[in-house]
């Protein structure tokens, strides 16, 4: 068995001290909150503390976060609570596929991209609408020229995608809902921030009684690790950035000298700890087992790794070549030793594949 | 006109198998390729960007391809 000595895909592990926190929020933070007995009133102050410290992070008042679980039902409740007299949709054509199935539901309008990735600015859309906004793409890490969208657009309600960019990117100023991931700060998987910050423009899509704020009612232990490995992020957000930068860099310059070789993105307009790279004619499941053989895991938008045989509709939209894909995601304990092996063990790859 | 039939063939083979016959052509040469593959269209366009070629679309899984560069 061949021992992985680097991860290089988007999931990683929890971090270190959301690690620890979760083993002893499993003890001491079982109890409903909402309940008058002792240990829910300790279970309420801990999560009334994780609310207030991922508000803090945040920079968004504590009333306006509501935690989701799964991460993608954040996104119906983000933008399905906008719709009044059923709007246009206006949504990018490099977003999560969870906007499209909700685009398929109502009239809409999908903003086209150009090779960088960036998405074209759209005028004279019917009104009234609704847009939802990636601000940073999920495989490419390509970050969007949000003002200049939602100046085009004029939607008075904006649903901003946030899973990816995290805290890496300051959300705009203008905007009703937005969505956060806890995987984005190494936080645990599947639970979602939702921000409600114009509770004027957002209703409760899921049948309810009363028109109280919604509570989903997530694990508490998980929103505990989440709210302790977003507060140690924030401080090292910085840092791992520069870093990821660095690598990011060494890694374009190599595979920029392989013939045929199509990078999505440039980047400077992109996360720095992402990049996703197709290679002409070269497999990419064949190439991500190669790599794999070599101690390296990482992702590819290839249609022949995909369970429907479809190819990344992301890279299609681009216009950049969606086979012999492979994406890269640098975490902050990458090493420089690391980032040497995977361009080898690439480079190496993808001239034997074809050979 | 030559015709590369990849109707079955999975990602990247109708590419490779374009880019076998598109090096034995001149330019202004044309091929015309059958592929069902619902990756070949979007490949199309960024092999086409890359290599300099161009291609247009015939029916829903027929295209023909024109080389215009030597490389």
């Amino acid at each position: 068995m061949v021992r992985v000595t680097g991860n290089f895909q988007s999931e990683s592990p929890l971090h270190p001290k959301a690690f620890d926190v979760l083993h002893a929020a499993f003890d001491s933070g079982w109890a409903d909150p909402a309940k008058l007995s002792q240990s829910g009133a300790k279970a309420r102050q801990l999560k009334n503390n994780a609310l207030e410290s991922i508000a803090s992070a945040l920079s968004v008042g504590v009333d306006s976060i509501t935690p989701v679980s799964p991460t993608s039902l954040g996104y119906f409740l983000g933008i399905q609570g906008l719709f009044v007299n059923t709007p246009t949709l206006i949504h990018g054509a490099t977003d999560r596929k969870d906007v499209f199935a909700i685009a398929a539901e109502t009239p809409h309008h999908i903003l086209k991209s150009s090779l960088d990735g960036k998405l074209i600015p759209a005028n004279n859309v019917a009104k009234p609408s609704v847009l939802a906004l990636q601000i940073a793409n999920a495989e490419t890490g390509v970050v969007q020229e949000c003002d200049a969208i939602i100046a085009s657009t004029q939607s008075e309600r904006i649903f901003l995608d946030a899973t990816t960019s995290g805290i890496r990117v300051p959300l705009p100023d203008q905007f009703s809902t937005a969505l956060f991931d806890s995987k984005s700060w190494y936080g645990p998987a599947e639970l979602g921030i939702l921000i409600i910050k114009k509770t004027t423009h957002w209703s409760n899509p899921l049948p309810h009684l009363n028109a109280a704020h919604p509570n989903f009612d997530v694990s508490l232990p998980l929103l505990l690790a989440s709210a302790v490995a977003l507060e140690n992020f924030t401080t090292e957000v910085q840092e791992a950035g520069v870093q990821a930068r660095k690598y990011n860099q060494e890694l374009r310059n190599a595979f920029s000298k392989v013939e045929n070789t199509d990078i999505a993105g440039s980047l400077e307009s992109s996360l720095a700890h992402m990049l996703s790279v197709s290679f002409l004619n070269c497999n990419g499941e064949e190439l991500l087992r190669a790599i794999q053989n070599d101690g390296y895991s990482l992702d590819s938008g290839s249609a022949c790794t995909a369970d429907d045989l479809q190819p990344s509709h992301v890279l299609a939209a681009m216009g950049v070549l969606t086979h012999g894909n492979i994406r890269i995601t640098i975490h902050p304990g990458t090493t420089q030793e690391e980032i040497d092996g995977l361009i080898k063990s690439v480079v190496s790859n993808v001239n034997r594949s074809r050979a | 006109m030559k015709e590369i039939d990849a109707r079955g063939l999975r990602c990247p083979q109708p590419i490779i198998e374009l880019g076998k016959e598109v090096s034995f052509m001149h330019a202004g040469d044309q091929v015309m390729l059958h592929s069902d593959d619902p990756a070949t269209e979007p490949d199309l366009v960024a092999w086409s960007r890359m290599t300099g070629n161009v291609f247009e679309k015939k029916s829903k899984d027929s295209f023909v391809i024109t080389k215009l560069s030597e490389r």
